[in-house]
């Protein structure tokens, strides 16, 4: 390896880079534009769920149970409808995801002590805002069953209302949410989408970097060089890595003074596992680089090997943990899910190296395995 | 007037022949990159085969129990939280412990049982149980914590019930909610029927926008595309077979997909007009194919192409309602979203599929569409021919 040949390849590369205008551009843009979209717009709190009523009592005791859920912000009221047949289209056109419908003698029942069925239809289109609508239902249902039962023991036994409702209700819950307390989706967003948008745009920087070459033909002047194959293959990365460094920064910094999320852990720490992590993901784009021989399909192999598993299997929507076993293991073939749980402990556990070596030393062998493997498909002499 | 027909006849035989030689040739260019057939494979059967394993809902989400009381009672309420959304990770002793599994990300909760909870039961006097959720991942954490309250309220309510001597028989004359809530369409609420759908109309839009771009940008840098001007063809002749063949591609992998994996794999129940989606996917792969063809005028190499490409897709597939639920995003994003073609694909996608939904119920979205699509399209077609003419 010779230092000085090392150079003048990346010093060649980072001219070319330069020169294109729009390409330098883009290489900041893009990853900046993608973290202020997402970190206002990816937000998964379901809210504001539009719902519709069929009230076939019209009491006094049944408005007073819809209004738990016209008040609530999770609901978002539509209006009365007169029948269930009506709900059958408005569900179909997603107008209304949820509906709610009181049958006839709702009051007459509930102040004769007897119990009374209400109906809610659910659509089941997105199961996890199914699954999250349903549990809001279930919490008002029996928030309004807790006080309907101590109205009436406070009357069957002549006990006060209190003490009846803690009768009705012994076991209170206390709920601590660790790490991200207001559960704002946007703080623990941040730190995901930092991994998300270094998983995708260095990849496609350098992708066609070396096909783009071989497309042109002025990778003979590298084959007629005295430019080994790794001097070429370290000069060729060096300014994608350089360019994804300075991305960190400037995302670590929008995620922090931008969008509030608390930084617990060591900044430099970090700064040491994401520059590992960058190695990785150009390299993933060099190596597709290497191994097509056009740069249509260098694009698309590189939407096949990093938008698909960093949307699915970073952790960023879908948790790793409640994944399948055999998705577990095609989770942990890509980089993205070791760098997830090096940001989301250090934006907000607030741990460091003593509980993360583990992920760094898998992205660590990772860069380096993708290295040896885009050193062992590169050749200056080309077969055919 | 014989011979105006006549003319005209020939002059749109020719038009049309041109048409279909340039489609010709794109396709058979398409067939010959190996690795891009590939790649156009791989993602219409294998990619959204694999998404089939990923699941949203919480299952067997290890819980880790500090049971300060070791009483009858505490073993009642920790056996039930069990599968399919719980499991029982172990006991520990100490309440640091359940911080540092925490933060290892070995637990996503820990429930602390107090002292004396059994003996406050009895006695009737009001006790707490505390969970501490890991919430950092913003979907299981809340999805988490909603169902073990639900759990603990149902044990209270039935110690209380118990305690008062109420039977089951007795229940009948208790005034009380009963909750009878049916999910529509997807009665199972099955991931395997939203994220393997999600995922095709994911692929359909990105090779939507970037097989016509790099087919376009392609000519523009090889320099063939001055041949291709100078020839007696129009810009629409240059830019509609890219276009035209690209859609063909795409409605064959989504055939397959939805033939091969959708169906015989994870058994999405095609309720609506299989026409009026492939009619509905052609219609929204031409739209969106004028994104590509307006970063195709924009970009001068592929390189610069992938970049403004990814730029346009990301927030189109993230923002449209997929992912995300479009009620609960900011007001101008909302408003933003309209101007998304997925959109629509998406409400029009899986109201075919899912909910049976035909014209009468889809029309608008069709209709916004229709004019998404020919706004972005004509100016796609436009920007081009200006940069070339």
């Amino acid at each position: 390896m010779n230092a000085l040949r090392i150079k003048a390849i990346a010093y060649k590369e980072w001219r070319e880079i330069l020169r294109d205008r729009l390409f330098f551009a883009l290489a900041f843009v893009v990853p900046a534009s993608l973290m202020l979209v997402f970190g206002y717009g990816l937000s998964l709190d379901v809210e504001h769920i539009p719902f519709a009523v069929v009230d076939h009592d019209r009491s006094a005791m049944s408005r007073d149970y819809l209004h738990r859920f016209m008040d609530s912000r999770y609901f978002n009221y539509k209006g009365h409808v007169s029948s269930e047949r009506e709900l059958d289209p408005l569900l179909a056109d997603s107008a209304i995801r949820f509906a709610i419908i009181i049958p006839p003698k709702f009051q007459e029942n509930l102040l004769a002590s007897r119990p009374v069925a209400v109906q809610s239809l659910i659509d089941g289109t997105f199961p996890f805002r199914t699954a999250t609508s349903k549990g809001y239902v279930i919490a008002i249902n029996a928030a309004f069953n807790g006080e309907l039962l101590a109205g009436y023991i406070s009357q069957r036994l002549g006990i006060s209302l209190e003490q009846a409702a803690a009768m009705v209700q012994p076991v209170g819950v206390q709920i601590r949410y660790l790490y991200n307390q207001e559960l704002k989706s946007v703080w623990s967003m941040a730190s995901a989408l930092m991994m998300f948008v270094l998983m995708i745009t260095p990849p496609f920087l350098t992708a066609l970097g070396v096909v783009r070459e071989k497309e042109n033909g002025s990778i003979y002047n590298i084959y007629a060089s005295t430019v080994t194959r790794g001097e070429f293959l370290f000069g060729k990365l060096a300014p994608y890595v350089g360019i994804s460094v300075i991305n960190i920064i400037i995302l670590w910094l929008m995620a922090t003074l931008l969008f509030g999320a608390p930084f617990r852990g060591d900044p430099l720490f970090f700064f040491i596992a994401s520059v590992i992590y960058v190695t990785c993901t150009t390299g993933i784009g060099l190596l597709v680089s290497l191994i097509v021989r056009t740069q249509i399909a260098a694009m698309m192999l590189t939407v096949v090997t990093t938008i698909v598993p960093s949307v699915l299997y970073s952790g960023l929507l879908v948790p790793i943990a409640s994944m399948n076993p055999q998705a577990q293991i095609e989770a942990h073939l890509f980089p993205a899910m070791y760098y997830t749980d090096i940001a989301l402990g250090s934006f907000l556990k607030g741990i460091g190296l003593e509980q993360l070596w583990g992920r760094v030393l898998a992205l660590t062998i990772y860069a380096v395995a993708l290295w040896m493997l885009s050193y062992l498909l590169f050749h200056k002499r080309p077969r055919s | 007037m014989n011979r105006h027909a006549t003319e005209l006849l020939s002059r749109f035989y020719l038009w049309w022949s041109r048409l279909t030689a340039m489609t010709i040739k794109e396709l058979l260019q398409l067939g010959r990159d190996r690795f891009l057939i590939f790649a156009i494979i791989f993602l219409f059967t294998i990619d959204i085969l694999m998404t089939g394993n990923v699941r949203m809902e919480l299952s067997h989400a290890t819980v880790i129990v500090n049971d300060a009381d070791h009483s009858e009672a505490s073993r009642e309420l920790i056996y039930r939280f069990r599968p399919p959304y719980f499991k029982l990770g172990g006991e520990i002793l100490d309440g640091r412990e359940g911080f540092w599994l925490l933060d290892q990300g070995q637990a996503l909760m820990v429930l602390n049982i107090p002292p004396k909870f059994q003996h406050d039961l009895v006695q009737g006097k009001p006790t707490n149980v505390q969970i501490l959720v890991d919430t950092s991942n913003p979907m299981l954490g809340p999805l988490a914590a909603s169902y073990s309250s639900q759990i603990i309220g149902q044990y209270g309510f039935d110690a209380a019930l118990q305690r008062m001597g109420v039977t089951e028989k007795s229940l009948e004359n208790v005034p009380m909610l009963v909750d009878q809530h049916r999910v529509w369409y997807n009665p199972n609420q099955n991931d395997q029927w939203f994220i393997p759908l999600s995922e095709l109309l994911t692929v359909i839009t990105i090779l939507a926008i970037m097989l016509p771009a790099a087919a376009a940008v392609r000519e523009k840098e090889r320099g063939t595309m001055e041949q291709l001007i100078v020839s007696p063809l129009t810009s629409l002749q240059i830019l509609l077979p890219k276009v035209i063949s690209m859609t063909l591609v795409i409605l064959l992998g989504t055939a397959v997909s939805l033939f091969l994996v959708l169906e015989p794999v994870f058994h999405i129940p095609i309720k609506g007009s299989l026409p009026l989606f492939f009619a509905v996917t052609a219609l929204y792969t031409v739209a969106t194919s004028g994104l590509g063809l307006y970063i195709a005028t924009m970009s001068r190499n592929l390189a610069q192409a992938a970049m403004l490409a990814i730029l346009i897709l990301m927030p189109m597939i993230f923002l449209s309602g997929a992912w995300t639920p479009p009620e609960a995003m900011p007001a101008g994003l909302r408003q933003a979203m309209y101007l998304s073609p997925l959109y629509y694909f998406i409400e029009m996608g899986y109201g075919i599929l899912l909910k049976g939904a035909g014209l009468d119920i889809l029309w608008d979205e069709l209709l916004g569409l229709t004019l998404l699509g020919i706004v972005v399209f004509s100016f796609g077609v436009w920007r081009f021919r200006r940069q070339y003419r």
